[in-house]
């Protein structure tokens, strides 16, 4: 199996070596303020996020377990739960309206290497196209069930149920 | 409700990562994964594949000054040791007057107290500049910390930029685990994390806009696990202090 590339750098992180830290925010951070600044849309949103992520990621480096996926997926994990704090926070919403490109999120562009992500595209792929697309606006713009209606303009019952029943039928299909 | 039903909580676990799951029931929810390790594995299996998700984002690089205040906030640079470095002025005035006037042909005696006069001189020069506050920006608010037996725990200053906090002797701090600073919002609505506490010495923490933007009730204090709180909410409030607008 091929080596986590970021693994050396959080476990050298975890020890207090600065200069690894260092490397890891290089070789991590444009990924991670991509996906809070998608959720955030504001630049100055979505720098407090990526802050409040690289200090957690610093304190909290030893905790990381091979369990939790690899070291990049744990640490969009804590960007991705910083930003939606602040999301909570900022009650304000993003002023321009979304565009059904942005929904559709390409998938195909990276080469899949990880078994959970090749596993996960394949069980999105198997869902309703109205419930991925629902399951996606709430993930890369963070859209609480009310967002998502207003955004597809869609009773509540019908989005809430969308998400329910794509998550359960991605957790079948995913095992969990 | 019964929580332990895996039905259930595996429902709640993917609404939880999926940020789906809001207000009231996503903060019992968190104290559940704290409670119950079946809770929380459900929840870490769906990090595990909804975040790979993020991964297939394109790349967008942030600008080159967050970085410089994630060094600052974790405490690798201080904010006045930049301040200073911008000002290096105050040792060239005091060192060419000294070393000027001496005569060539003084003994060598004099030649070292005059060396020695002029590192004293950039000594103090270097004292001084740090002596003074770093000269960003004025503070606008203060707040105190106090335990129960009104010992002063903390001080903090605000200023336009940032917060200023500094732990006093008083405190006490207890090993294996963090202090973290709050706002309590008037509204009601959940607290805002500033930050972690020094536990000795002094830091600067980043002032979210939020500061701004809402109407502050007080500051608290809660005790959280190492690195703070795991779930975005305070653990165990321990002390409050109320704002003080200059």
């Amino acid at each position: 199996m091929k080596q986590d590339p970021m693994l050396s750098l959080l476990s050298a992180t975890a020890q207090g070596d600065k200069a690894a830290f260092a490397k890891l925010y290089q070789a991590s951070s444009k990924q991670l303020y991509a996906v809070s600044l998608k959720m955030l849309k504001r630049k100055e949103l979505a720098e407090e996020a990526l802050q409040e992520a690289y200090v957690r990621i610093w304190h909290n480096a030893s905790q990381y377990r091979a369990g939790k996926g690899t070291v990049l997926t744990w640490m969009i994990s804590i960007a991705r739960y910083r930003a939606l704090d602040i999301l909570r926070y900022h009650s304000v919403r993003k002023e321009e309206p979304l565009t059904d490109n942005e929904v559709g999120v390409q998938t195909s562009s990276e080469p899949m290497t990880e078994t959970q992500q090749g596993l996960l595209e394949k069980c999105m792929g198997a869902l309703d196209v109205q419930q991925r697309q629902a399951i996606h606006l709430a993930y890369f713009n963070g859209m609480s069930h009310h967002e998502v209606t207003a955004h597809l303009d869609l009773p509540l019952g019908t989005i809430k149920s969308w998400i329910r029943r794509g998550l359960l039928s991605l957790q079948r299909c995913l095992k969990l | 409700m019964n929580y332990l039903n895996p039905d259930l909580y595996n429902a709640l676990a993917a609404q939880y990562v999926l940020g789906t799951l809001r207000g009231p029931a996503r903060r019992r929810f968190s104290r559940l994964i704290m409670q119950h390790s079946a809770i929380s594995e459900a929840v870490n299996s769906w990090e595990l594949y909804l975040n790979s998700l993020g991964e297939q984002l394109p790349d967008v690089a942030p600008d080159n000054d967050v970085w410089r205040k994630i060094e600052q906030r974790l405490g690798f640079i201080q904010a006045q040791k930049i301040a200073s470095q911008v000002e290096p002025a105050p040792t060239s005035k005091f060192e060419p007057s000294n070393v000027v006037r001496i005569p060539e042909k003084k003994p060598r005696l004099w030649q070292a107290l005059a060396g020695l006069a002029s590192a004293a001189a950039v000594v103090l020069a270097v004292l001084l500049v740090q002596m003074q506050p770093a000269p960003i920006s004025e503070v606008t608010q203060i707040a105190v910390i106090n335990n129960q037996q009104a010992d002063l725990l903390w001080s903090i200053e605000i200023t336009d930029e940032e917060i200023a906090v500094r732990a006093t002797k008083a405190l006490q701090a207890k090993q294996g685990v963090d202090y973290e600073l709050w706002i309590v919002p008037e509204d009601g609505n959940a607290p805002v994390s500033l930050g972690l506490l020094p536990k000795d010495g002094a830091s600067t923490l980043v002032k979210p806009l939020v500061f701004e933007q809402i109407n502050i009730a007080a500051l608290a204090v809660s005790l959280e696990p190492l690195g703070g709180s795991p779930n975005g909410s305070p653990t165990e409030v321990l002390f409050t202090g109320k704002l003080v607008i200059l």
